[in-house]
């Protein structure tokens, strides 16, 4: 009969030094990756918003914000416009070519509580013309 | 006279728990990091009828017990339906919906406010059907 070889039993380590370098490694890749999302200027505080109870949760990647502030100065992309009359399609334009560059556009607004219905009325008309059509109003959650 | 010297004993700093530190700092950043979402309450704007242009448009009469109408003036009081004009407190207002959504799951609810009444007027009758979970609301103005 023939004899089996056994194999000697080895100590298997595998070997633990470098450890804290992975980790400092994924720390700083972090920390060299986050991109803080930073605003010009928060034309409406939070603080002015309206508070309601059935809020949802809009992830930002597909959102455009248009502020309108209490003396119906309308916001996009912090250039302030006004809607004077029927022809002004200021917003109706900045929309369309925000939908064109990414068709899931919900368009969020951050009103002032204050503020007159019929000017978000008016853009909400020309939201229609530009076919965005989802919108959110954002608000602050009431306890 | 002879000085005693002192010996020299190596010195070391144990660096066997940076690893430790550095997953620790991981998992504090990942549990506190939060991501940026905003919150709202979420609708969907009816299109445009294609041809409304052209006065080609539509329309059909609903009763009131396909459709209620909620109108906010000015002051905030609001008319609903046919009724007087009248403040409605939040727990009122849930109670008349439900029992608006209880006559009929598809109730429409129609909310017209007027151009010169309060964003938050508006946002507080909003709130409320969507707390009530009715699903069609329809805004306009007047």
């Amino acid at each position: 009969m023939a004899k089996i070889n056994r194999t000697r039993d080895r100590d298997i380590e595998i070997p633990q030094g470098s450890m804290g370098d992975i980790a400092f490694l994924l720390l700083l890749f972090f920390m060299v990756t986050t991109v803080f999302v930073q605003e010009k200027q928060f034309w409406v505080e939070r603080d002015r918003w309206p508070k309601a109870q059935s809020i949802e949760r809009i992830p930002r990647n597909n959102t455009a914000t248009i502020y309108v502030m209490k003396n119906e100065t309308i916001l996009i992309d912090d250039v302030p416009s006004k809607i004077e009359s029927e022809e002004d399609v200021y917003v109706r334009n900045a929309l369309t070519a925000k939908k064109a560059e990414n068709p899931e556009i919900v368009v969020c607004f951050r009103t002032d509580r204050e503020t007159k219905y019929g000017a978000m009325s008016d853009v909400m008309r020309q939201l229609q013309d530009a076919q965005t059509l989802v919108v959110a109003f954002e608000a602050q959650q009431r306890d | 006279m002879k000085i005693a010297r002192k010996r020299k004993g190596k010195a070391s700093i144990p660096t066997a728990s940076t690893a430790d530190i550095a997953f620790l700092l991981i998992v504090f950043f990942m549990s506190t990091t939060k991501f940026d979402v905003k919150e709202g309450i979420k609708l969907v704007l009816p299109a445009m009828a294609p041809d409304s242009a052209e006065g080609k448009a539509e329309t059909i009469q609903l009763g009131e017990d396909k459709m209620t109408r909620l109108q906010i003036l000015e002051d905030g009081t609001i008319i609903l339906n046919k009724e007087a004009a009248r403040r409605i407190e939040d727990a009122e207002l849930d109670a008349i919906i439900q029992q608006k959504l209880r006559q009929n799951q598809d109730m429409i609810f129609r909310v017209i406010t007027d151009r010169n009444a309060k964003y938050d007027d508006m946002i507080r009758v909003v709130d409320r059907l969507k707390a009530q979970k009715a699903e069609k609301i329809s805004l306009s103005t007047n």
